[in-house]
């Protein structure tokens, strides 16, 4: 099982155990490819549902400071497409099995070309696909190449998306529709705005089914735990490199976050129940 | 000290010492004026993430330089009796040539756009993402489909030009179009030529030119000398007081 299937997937089993998926980021290359292709393998082993891989990127204009600074580190060490791909199939090598979304910006790809790119994403292992910086409008070329090459496409959706975008967006989803919590960029926020549970249970109705991960600026168990009720899915960065950061990037060191991460992802009883969404043929019991 | 808005305010150094001036190098009038400059600046940054605002700024933008052209057009007859053969402007994002040319565009006029040169092509020490065969490739930087400058693997590349304000690795869309079309000329100035182009506008006519718009003082200076009696309009986008200091330590002379 693989590509959007994979993707999906991890969905349904986080939901079968009763958890919101639990998706962690790390920008490949940072802070350097043979550490950056360790940390990753120790997310999957501590308990990720799925991994996002960042594609360093020059300008990357959705992501915040800490992200950053982690990218530019990689691109100043040389890591470009090819290395970043010959990563993700080490990862593959190194037996994870989890989903694996590459999260970069347009440029890189259009580069290489997007078929071409996204023919040899999948070839090294890659399940998924995001990139904030195509709007639903372009997308249609880009989701094509997907399709055929067999990834998983992840539209991203803002707090301001209004309900007839997030619909048309959520459609074109193969993967999970990526909400973005805050007006804003990337990065560890002490409060979360008290609005991000209206605009989850907004993007849940509107997208029908397709599972809805929230992202950007969660970075502590209380809030994976307030908002694990709400979401399919709920995306760590900037807290993880930070961690990563303040251990000397050890291998070890994740697994405690990791672990608490996904204790308050669990939907307690006491929270109120997420519709079954229409993908899961399995309900929970 | 205000740095960046070019000149530095340089109190006596009498009074520098006994603490008489502020923060921003003034008593009243830059400690008052300044920090509510900063504060529109944060709330035009903060305004900027409403789509509805920025759909009315580009709208106000593209208005608003348009005028470049209209007045340039209808003083150009005035003076001349007839449109220019040669019209030319700097080319940064591009703002101020797509304002010229946009009056021009069915008109009889060769229309020639100036991209930074910086230290020349070869070395990849430069703004040019016309003139660069290699690094100037189709790309999407900020949101636009346009020529950006970049690495094999799609990688924005660092610029440099004596010009901050033609140092930007993408250009404005509608330029890459008109390129294409082959409507509009585009070419390259260095800043050594640029440099030059300054001094001698300031020494001929006593107009400091921007430094941005001394590449296009340049460009023009090259066709007059090429086709003699030809009659050239230079878009003159911006005053060169804000560059006295870079144009000084370009020339290795110190400012009093």
């Amino acid at each position: 099982m693989r590509g959007k299937e994979a993707v999906r997937g991890a969905f349904q089993q986080a939901r079968a155990e009763g958890r919101a998926a639990l998706i962690l980021y790390w920008p490949l290359g940072y802070p350097d490819l043979e550490t950056s292709i360790a940390v990753v393998v120790a997310l999957a082993r501590a308990g990720a549902d799925a991994l996002e891989l960042g594609v360093p990127f020059s300008d990357p204009l959705a992501d915040g400071p800490t992200i950053q600074r982690a990218t530019h580190r990689a691109l100043q060490q040389g890591v470009r497409t090819p290395a970043v791909l010959e990563a993700v199939a080490r990862i593959r090598g190194a037996g994870v099995r989890q989903a694996l979304c590459l999260m970069t910006y347009v440029n890189p790809v259009l580069a290489w070309g997007p078929s071409a790119f996204m023919e040899a994403a999948r070839r090294a292992g890659a399940d998924g696909l995001i990139l904030p910086d195509v709007p639903l409008e372009e997308s249609a070329p880009f989701r094509a190449a997907a399709e055929a090459a067999g990834l998983a496409w992840v539209p991203l959706a803002a707090p301001t998306t209004p309900d007839p975008r997030l619909r048309a967006l959520a459609a074109t989803a193969t993967g999970f529709l990526y909400l973005v919590s805050v007006t804003g960029i990337t990065g560890v926020r002490e409060r979360l705005p008290e609005e991000v549970v209206a605009h989850l249970r907004r993007a849940r109705r509107a997208a029908e089914g397709v599972p809805v991960a929230v992202g950007f600026g969660i970075s502590r168990p209380e809030q994976v735990a307030a908002l694990a009720r709400e979401a399919d899915g709920i995306v760590i960065g900037s807290a993880l490199i930070q961690q990563g950061e303040a251990c000397g990037f050890d291998r070890e060191a994740p697994q405690a976050f990791v672990a608490d991460l996904r204790r308050a992802a669990v939907r307690t009883s006491a929270s109120p129940r997420c519709a079954a969404p229409s993908w899961e043929s399995d309900p929970e019991t | 000290m205000v740095e960046g808005a070019g000149l530095r305010l340089i109190p006596p150094p009498a009074l520098a010492r006994a603490g008489y001036f502020g923060p921003y190098g003034g008593r009243f009038v830059p400690e008052t004026v300044i920090p509510t400059l900063e504060e529109l600046e944060a709330a035009f940054w903060e305004a900027l993430a409403d789509p509805s605002f920025l759909a009315e700024f580009e709208r106000l933008l593209r208005t608003f330089q348009s005028v470049i052209g209209a007045e340039a057009r209808a003083q150009a007859l005035e003076a001349m009796g007839q449109l220019p053969e040669v019209a030319v402007a700097c080319v940064g994002g591009g703002s101020n040539a797509i304002g010229l040319f946009a009056a021009f565009l069915e008109d009889p006029v060769e229309l020639v756009g100036v991209e930074a040169g910086g230290e020349g092509i070869p070395g990849g020490r430069h703004a040019a993402r016309f003139a660069d065969p290699v690094r100037g490739r189709p790309g999407v930087l900020h949101g636009s489909h346009t020529m950006v400058l970049q690495d094999p693997w799609g990688q924005i590349l660092e610029t440099h030009s004596i010009s901050a304000g033609l140092d930007y690795p993408a250009v404005g869309p509608e330029h890459a179009w008109l390129r294409d079309r082959g409507r509009v000329r585009y070419t390259a100035v260095t800043d050594a030529e640029a440099l030059a182009a300054f001094q001698a506008l300031a020494r001929l006519e006593g107009i400091l030119p921007a430094l941005e718009s001394a590449h296009a003082v340049a460009e023009a200076m090259r066709i007059a000398r090429e086709r003699p009696g030809v009659t050239i309009l230079i878009n003159l986008s911006g005053r060169g007081d804000k560059d006295v200091e870079t144009v000084a330590k370009a020339l290795g002379e110190a400012l009093g």
